[in-house]
């Protein structure tokens, strides 16, 4: 069935929904926030106009049976803010990252959760376009690293939102994307990361397989995807010439690379049900289903 | 005149003819025979044999041997039959050369036929190799193909079959839920059957409840398990913010890696600009509006160095190029004066920095560059450096040959070089 709303929808997440309820949470062109429940979607369950310009990416923790703590939704959005919301809480976010005053704004063009893997400690991550990386701990209320990448930062992924943090993808314009090991944070030089330059184009979204979260995704800005295999080094912290505990950056390999369309594949997604099977959406306005095969010998 | 060899013998049977031509003393290679169908020549300076045939024979499959000190001819004739003589009778000299010709022509059209056919040879094979390469690799594409085809197959069939299997799950699932629910339902009941007996108030509310249960089931036969889940959530964070600054970005556009070079130019440019127009601003708010462009400035320093002024136009060049540094001529001009000035340093510096400006050398700025660099020859030549002045005298003349001036002063250089080997 189709349903159709007054404003265009940019992203949207079941991140934050009980695997019953899949209630599918949306963020809109005009900066608003609204939760669906797709069986009624004449009224949300739940809106807010959370931010003055278009929200370019959300992403949503505590739902879906992963993960433990309150569910939450986090939106980022051209006007330079990040705000994490709470669906039992109205009209204001339970966390806003803003510029400080006078400062001029950077669009904020991903956000992604981390790290929830108790009730209290959850991170957020947000990527501008200026390739500025922050790290924002929700615990803490604090911003707990921050770096800058050289190009715009077009997605970010944590490989499991509910353990420890592991492992950030952080992709750009350029071609480029960076693996950052998150285990080990250095005091000034933060944490340890490998880079590749995969094509030419932007790469526009990377997504880990749920089953195996050394294996990733990535779709790009000539119509490709690439299947990248990270691998951890012999030690993965060594000490520096103070005494410092360093992370030491893996290596990352290509599996396989195909080329769906002439026109960026925009979004993926993998099923956390069947081992391999992926969908993409492009815009030359085809969704495809994809299917990857022999997962179990990577 | 070549000497003709008459000893020749011959013998013949009915279809082909053996000739054999005593050579002495030459050496026999087979570019001195020529034979064609009609006519046969062996030419081997001094001597020649040439014989027309009785009869065509068929050139191609007749052959040659070269033995020593004779050659030995095996032809074989086109029509059988027994030839009277070995050559024509009657040949007079007109039919000969006639024969000649129509022999050499017909040889060479014989040879272009060679290579032609040679040539079609040639890329039918060219074309065999690249279909041969073709379907080779065809073959190749088909076999990954294929492969891929199985997997595919392979994992829809797979994926059916786990459909099917998620499916039955659900059912079961279903099925076992609605009767635990049921178990529930009726235990609730059972208990608050006992409470009412036992208390014996209509307790209206609960038995209205537990009835809702039942009638909501099918929706929402989870609502039990949620309601304990609600409250084992933490409650809602406390609303806090952070602030964030970030990177400056003078650009609203995202940052590249790519462009970040024409960025740099840009912004260098931009600084360029701001800079030479806050100089006008500090030191001339006391000159009139048209006494601040660079033209008008230059002009009043030609008059004044025309009238032999030199300092009073030092100083208008001078300003003028802080105005607008990219003018050549102001340069240009200012070295003259210095020159005049015996600055003879900074007449060199000036011409060095027009010539500097007027790269490319088009033939627009021919005439600028030859006096710039006369200017800075003399100059070099003021301070004895009569090396480098003549290397700039000989520049201005590779630009304007013809000028008689600075022909005579390069000449006069060059003398004064010679004149004086040791300095």
């Amino acid at each position: 069935s189709k349903i159709e709303k007054p404003k265009p929808l940019k992203c949207g997440t079941f991140g934050a929904t009980s695997l019953q309820q899949r209630y599918l949470a949306t963020g809109d062109f005009g900066g608003n926030l609204n939760i669906w429940n797709l069986e009624a979607p004449e009224i949300p369950v739940y809106s807010v106009k959370g931010h003055k310009e278009i929200i370019n990416s959300i992403d949503g923790v505590g739902g879906l049976g992963i993960g433990e703590g309150a569910p939450e939704i986090v939106t980022g959005s051209r006007d330079g803010t990040v705000k994490v919301w709470d669906p039992r809480q109205k009209d204001t976010p339970v966390a806003n990252m803003e510029p400080v005053q006078g400062e001029s704004k950077r669009d904020c063009w991903t956000v992604a959760f981390g790290n929830a893997y108790n009730q209290e400690e959850r991170v957020v991550c947000a990527g501008y376009d200026n390739g500025d990386i922050k790290l924002f701990d929700l615990k803490t209320m604090s911003l707990r690293w921050e770096t800058n990448i050289k190009n715009g930062v077009c997605s970010l992924e944590f490989d499991r939102k509910d353990v420890n943090m592991n492992k950030l993808v952080a992709t750009s314009l350029e071609g480029k994307f960076h693996v950052f090991d998150m285990r080990t944070q250095h005091p000034t030089k933060g944490f340890a990361s490998v880079s590749e330059k995969a094509q030419k184009s932007t790469i526009w979204q990377v997504r880990h397989l749920p089953q195996n979260r050394d294996v990733f995704m990535t779709s790009g800005g000539a119509g490709s995807v690439h299947l990248w295999k990270y691998e951890y080094p012999a030690q993965r912290s060594k000490k520096d010439s103070e005494g410092a505990e360093m992370g030491v950056a893996g290596s990352v390999s290509l599996l396989q690379n195909v080329t769906l369309s002439t026109q960026p594949i925009s979004s993926l997604d993998w099923s956390p049900d069947k081992k391999g099977l992926c969908v993409c959406g492009a815009f030359d306005q085809t969704v495809r289903v994809l299917i990857v095969t022999k997962l179990n010998k990577v | 005149m070549p000497v003709w060899l008459r000893e020749y013998s011959w013998r013949q049977t009915p279809a082909a003819v053996y000739l054999s031509l005593p050579v002495r003393g030459v050496r026999v290679t087979p570019a001195s025979i020529f034979c064609t169908d009609q006519y046969l020549k062996v030419s081997i300076p001094p001597f020649l044999f040439e014989a027309v045939l009785y009869a065509p024979i068929d050139d191609t499959n007749s052959t040659a041997k070269i033995g020593n000190g004779i050659i030995f001819f095996t032809l074989y004739k086109k029509e059988v039959a027994m030839w009277d003589s070995l050559t024509l009778a009657n040949a007079n000299k007109e039919k000969l050369q006639c024969l000649r010709e129509n022999a050499i022509l017909k040889a060479q059209e014989k040879a272009k036929e060679e290579t032609e056919a040679k040539k079609v040879t040639k890329q039918e094979h060219k074309k065999y190799a690249l279909e041969a390469t073709m379907k080779l690799e065809e073959a190749e594409r088909k076999r990954i193909e294929d492969l891929k085809e199985k997997e595919r197959q392979k994992f829809t069939k797979e994926l059916e079959l786990w459909q099917k299997e998620q499916q039955d799950a659900e059912k079961q699932n279903r099925v076992r839920k609605e009767v635990e629910l049921h178990q529930k339902v009726e235990q609730l009941k059972e208990r608050k059957k006992e409470k009412m007996n036992k208390t014996r108030i209509p307790n209206e509310g609960t038995s209205k409840t537990g009835l809702k249960a039942v009638k909501g089931c099918h929706g929402s036969h989870s609502m039990f398990s949620e309601n304990l889940k609600e409250e084992q959530l933490p409650p809602p964070r406390s609303a806090a913010t952070i602030k964030t600054t970030f990177t400056s970005r003078v650009f609203p556009t995202a940052l590249r890696e790519s462009r970040v070079a024409e960025e740099e130019e840009w912004l260098r440019k931009q600084v360029e600009a701001q800079r030479t127009i806050s100089a006008d601003l500090s030191e001339l708010e006391d000159l009139k509006e048209e006494e601040k462009s660079p033209d008008w400035l230059k002009d009043k320093g030609n008059k004044m160095f025309a009238t032999g002024n030199y300092l009073a136009a030092l100083n208008a060049y001078t300003l003028a190029v802080r105005l607008n540094n990219k003018l050549p001529l102001l340069y240009l001009n200012r070295a003259a004066c210095h020159l005049k000035l015996r600055n003879l340093h900074k007449a060199i510096e000036d011409s060095s920095k027009a010539l500097e400006l007027l790269t490319p050398p088009v033939p627009d700025n021919e005439n600028a560059r030859v006096k710039a660099y006369v200017r800075r020859g003399t100059a070099f030549c003021q301070l004895e450096l009569y090396m480098e002045g003549l290397q700039d005298y000989e520049a201005a003349l590779k630009i304007d040959p013809k000028n008689k001036t600075i022909e005579e002063d390069a000449e006069k250089i060059r003398q004064l070089i010679q004149g004086t080997p040791d300095s």
